[in-house]
């Protein structure tokens, strides 16, 4: 039988966490409920994350690196900024599906629970690897002539608020259709309103 | 024994379409009597020396060293005879062609006279097609707009010497190049934590992501070998423009292009996403000591 | 028969061509034969630009082409509707760096031109060290980057004030380093002190003494050359400083004047081409720079000489020697009135606000230097400058000569270049 790596056991403590986090809420929610889950001492977790409050802000760090490599992928794929736009839209609709607990815990803990973040997270450090991408993706957009250039946080706001406030819909099971029917639509409004005039 | 003194070497200064800045720069140099007395000058136009222009331009004379100062036009004439011809004759003899300044090492501010045919001595911007690619490795630039008296001084002394000077591939001399102008800039510390400076007229604050300075991305050494052995455009507060490198004059000046308030050129060899990550940590850290004057002269009294 | 002789030892190229009658100079042309192009080079570019061009009109006086685009930016937001108030610091430090850079540009002229040329005239004795002028030079620039950041070629001054933010260190630094200049001055050229020169009212007083500056004079004297080069006596001052009394001067009379009756002409150079224009007031000749700026101030040294030797060739040259000394003197007071505390620089909008034109006119080592600006939302539409060289140095017909040509005419031709000389031509300036 194959031995878990040290590496395996800590995505899996990541992944069970994400998700009773979310289910449950975040203080309600305790080391013991995690590590019994996963399967192990409450001795051995404390092996991969010293307390409640540094497994939260890894777990943030965990999501945004996630989403920023996979934006980082569409950064770097010789296509169009609108064609980028879409797959940006398509790779978070499809998180909020297939990884739903990282959407979940991203706009019910972090965003929600910012008091237990004031320390080790301040401003947008644990979020930088995503959202440098974004800057990324900004910065080529209106380089190569095709969005118009603007405050940055006019731009992030409209792109993410967007984004968040459609899977937050999606969470509380409002939208009649499914998510995929709305990509299109979602990354053309996008699209128009950041696009060069 | 009778030792024979070695023949000193000689000098040429030449000038295309110039300012003179260079040359009145390089009279700035505080041991310039000294650094003068190991050569021959043959001519140089600030002063009276052995040869007249009117000499030089019957192109019969030869020199160790040419110095060109200025953008090489093809079709000026100095003393009604084609400069390209003055230029190709000295060049031919020349032991070292030292090209002073950004127009003659690239084109610089005066390419813009005519642009479709004015370039440096051996670059024409960022290319190698001027007029003396044949001699090229006996060419060194000296960039600079104008250049530091003390980068001139140190070229002519290395060649009295005999030592080689290294070069980076601009034909520039790595231990005057190698450095940016951003190292030593008194007001590091600031771009350390992004402060940005806000309008101008103040010793806090950096100048690089609102004022165009684009030190962090311009070899020199001026905040190293400090000007007029006293100072810096960066230390007074006016922003960097690059004067050193091939692309200047640059337009829009004393304003840092932006796409969507991320800089277009961050730091030379540091990829945006680093500069970005850094940037952003650097940003959510207020020190306090950095947000006010460094000397409030109305409370302290 | 006209005979061409090219002009070395000036910053850019000139030649002079001469009419020679019986051994003398019937009339005489000028050409400068380079053109750069800056005032299409500026066209489209941010209003900010020029600020970074137009120093690089000259290596010699790059910075009063700075003060002179600031002040024409700056007069530019005032007919846009921003009135803009300058603090006495930053004035105070830009007026300070200005006439530290005519204090080097004299300084030099002296040296490494004037006495050089001089001693091909005369017979006695002047000693010739044109490094001495490059030293003295340096100095003086020490002191203009303490506040500019380097010399030459700095940008410092934008509109609403200076980027500099000094400490009582700069101004300390400035103060030694001009009191090393005046020493120098004192030491190696003058002789005797720098105040001792200014209660001069006449060279008379310079008996006894033995010095640079007094074997100069006696050798003005020995050359004859207060008996010639003279030209209209009138002379014209146009830039507003705390130094300088705006006036047009004909015959100690002065008046007053205004930039808009400047105008050029094209250059009279049937020889070779000149790219050259001719700059007149009011359609007429008048002579500007040093002596001009002291007759405008009525300076009793000065105006005693003019009274015996008008506007002659010795006139000219004391006057500008006089000058570093009435400048030295000036720069010293100047500093210990800046008060530190105040701002550097009046916040103003941004520049893109701005469609309206601008003039700025000041004193170059050499007399008024004119810009005159349009700018549409920030964008220079158009660009001018005129350079005091173009109103001493034009070249115009018999019928009318300029300034130089007349002060040429009815002598050797060794006199007349060094005639030429005295009015301290910049070439590069001229034909920007």
């Amino acid at each position: 039988m194959a031995r878990i790596t040290k590496e395996e056991r800590r995505d899996g403590i990541i992944s069970v966490a994400l998700k009773l986090f979310s289910e449950k809420g975040f203080y309600i929610t305790t080391i013991p409920d995690i590590a019994q889950k996963v399967g192990m001492s409450v001795g051995n977790f404390y092996n991969y994350f010293k307390s409640k409050d540094i497994l939260a802000k890894e777990l943030v760090l965990y999501i945004s690196e996630y989403i920023g490599s996979r934006i980082r992928e569409i950064n770097e794929q010789d296509i169009s900024t609108e064609e980028k736009i879409y797959e940006i839209v398509s790779m978070y609709f499809n998180m909020a599906q297939e990884r739903s607990e990282m959407i979940e815990y991203f706009l019910r803990v972090y965003l929600s629970n910012r008091e237990v973040f004031r320390e080790g997270c301040e401003g947008m450090i644990c979020v930088s690897a995503f959202v440098t991408e974004m800057m990324i993706f900004f910065d080529e957009g209106v380089e190569s002539g095709d969005l118009h250039d603007q405050d940055f946080f006019s731009a992030f706001g409209l792109f993410m608020g967007y984004l968040g406030g459609m899977v937050f819909l999606f969470g509380e099971k409002i939208l009649p259709e499914p998510l995929e029917n709305y990509k299109e639509s979602i990354s053309l409004n996008i699209y128009n309103a950041l696009k060069k005039r | 024994m009778h030792l024979k003194k070695d023949k000193k070497l000689t000098i040429l200064w030449l000038q295309g379409l110039t300012c003179n800045g260079n040359t009145h720069s390089f009279l700035n140099l505080s041991s310039l009597s000294l650094l003068l007395s190991k050569f021959e000058i043959l001519h140089f136009p600030a002063m009276q020396t052995v040869y007249t222009f009117e000499s030089i331009s019957e192109c019969k004379l030869s020199c160790d060293i040419l110095i060109f100062e200025g953008t090489y036009d093809p079709l000026m004439k100095r003393n009604n005879v084609f400069l390209k011809d003055i230029l190709q004759h000295y060049a031919k003899g020349a032991k070292y062609i030292i090209a002073a300044g950004s127009c003659a090492s690239f084109g610089g501010m005066f390419k813009a006279s005519s642009p479709e045919r004015n370039s440096g001595i051996l670059f024409n911007e960022k290319e190698e097609s001027g007029p003396l690619t044949e001699y090229k490795e006996k060419i060194i630039n000296l960039s600079g707009c104008p250049i530091h008296p003390e980068w001139m001084g140190f070229t002519l002394s290395m060649l009295v010497n005999k030592q080689k000077v290294f070069l980076d591939e601009l034909h520039r001399p790595l231990e005057l190049y190698s450095s940016l102008a951003h190292h030593g800039c008194s007001r590091n510390e600031y771009f350390e934590w992004k402060v940005d400076a806000k309008g101008f007229g103040l010793k806090e604050g950096c100048l690089f992501y609102e004022q165009g300075c684009r030190a962090p991305m311009t070899h020199s050494s001026c905040n190293k070998i400090l000007w007029n052995e006293v100072s810096s455009k960066t230390r007074i507060g006016t922003p960097c423009f690059g004067c050193t490198e091939p692309d200047f004059p640059r337009s829009a000046l004393f304003t840092t292009k932006t796409n969507m308030s991320i800089p277009q050129d961050v730091p030379l060899g540091v990829s945006k996403r680093s500069y970005l990550t850094m940037a952003g940590v650097a940003k959510t850290f207020h020190v306090k000591r950095l947000e006010g004057k460094l000397i409030d002269y109305k409370t302290t009294s | 028969m006209i005979t061409k002789q090219l002009l070395e030892q000036i910053e850019g190229e000139a030649s002079v061509y001469f009419d020679i009658q019986n051994e003398k100079v019937a009339f005489a042309t000028v050409s400068f034969p380079h053109f750069r192009g800056m005032e299409s080079i500026l066209e489209g570019k941010n209003a900010l630009d020029s600020l970074v061009i137009t120093p690089r009109v000259c290596g010699i006086c790059g910075h009063a082409h700075l003060m002179a685009t600031v002040r024409a930016l700056e007069n530019a937001y005032k007919n846009g509707g921003y009135e803009i108030n300058l603090t006495q610091k930053s004035q105070k430090i830009r007026e300070f760096t200005l006439l530290m850079e005519m204090i080097q540009n004299h300084f030099k002229w002296l040296y490494m031109v004037i006495i050089p040329e001089l001693s091909k005239l005369t017979t006695l004795n002047l000693e010739n060290r044109p490094l001495k002028g490059a030293f003295a030079a340096s100095i003086a620039a020490k002191a203009i980057a303490l506040f500019g950041g380097q010399w030459p070629h700095s940008s410092y001054m934008v509109p609403g004030g200076v980027t500099a933010d000094p400490t009582h260190i700069e101004l300390l630094q400035a103060q030694n380093y001009l009191q090393e200049l005046i020493m120098f001055f004192e030491k190696e050229s003058l002789g005797f002190s720098l105040e001792t020169f200014l209660s001069f009212e006449s060279c008379k007083e310079f008996g006894g003494f033995d010095s640079d500056i007094v074997s100069l004079e006696a050798a003005l004297m020995d050359a004859q050359m207060h008996q010639k080069g003279f030209a209209y006596d009138r002379f014209f001052v146009m830039g507003e400083h705390g130094f300088s009394k705006v006036a047009k001067v004909k015959s100690t009379r002065t008046f007053g004047v205004e930039s808009k009756y400047i105008t050029t002409q094209a250059a009279y150079a049937p020889q070779a081409q000149s790219f050259a224009k001719n700059a007149l007031y009011k359609n007429a000749y008048y002579e500007t720079g040093p002596l001009a700026r002291l007759m405008a101030k009525g300076r009793p040294f000065v105006k005693n000489m003019h009274r015996r030797y008008k506007d002659s060739a010795y006139s000219r040259v004391m006057a500008r020697v006089y000058e570093i000394a009435s400048m030295l003197s000036y720069v010293q007071n100047l500093l210990k009135d800046i008060e530190i505390t105040q701002d550097s620089v009046t916040p103003l909008v941004d520049i893109k606000k701005i469609s309206a034109e601008g003039v700025g006119v000041v004193e170059a080592p050499r007399g008024p230097l004119v810009h005159r600006v349009k700018i549409e939302d920030g964008i220079i539409k158009k660009y001018e400058i005129i350079t005091p060289t173009q109103f001493n140095i034009g070249s115009s017909s018999l019928e009318k000569p300029t300034p130089v040509q007349m002060a040429m005419q009815g002598l050797s031709k060794e006199d007349a270049l060094f005639i030429f000389r005295t009015f301290d031509v910049c070439s590069v300036c001229t034909t920007h």
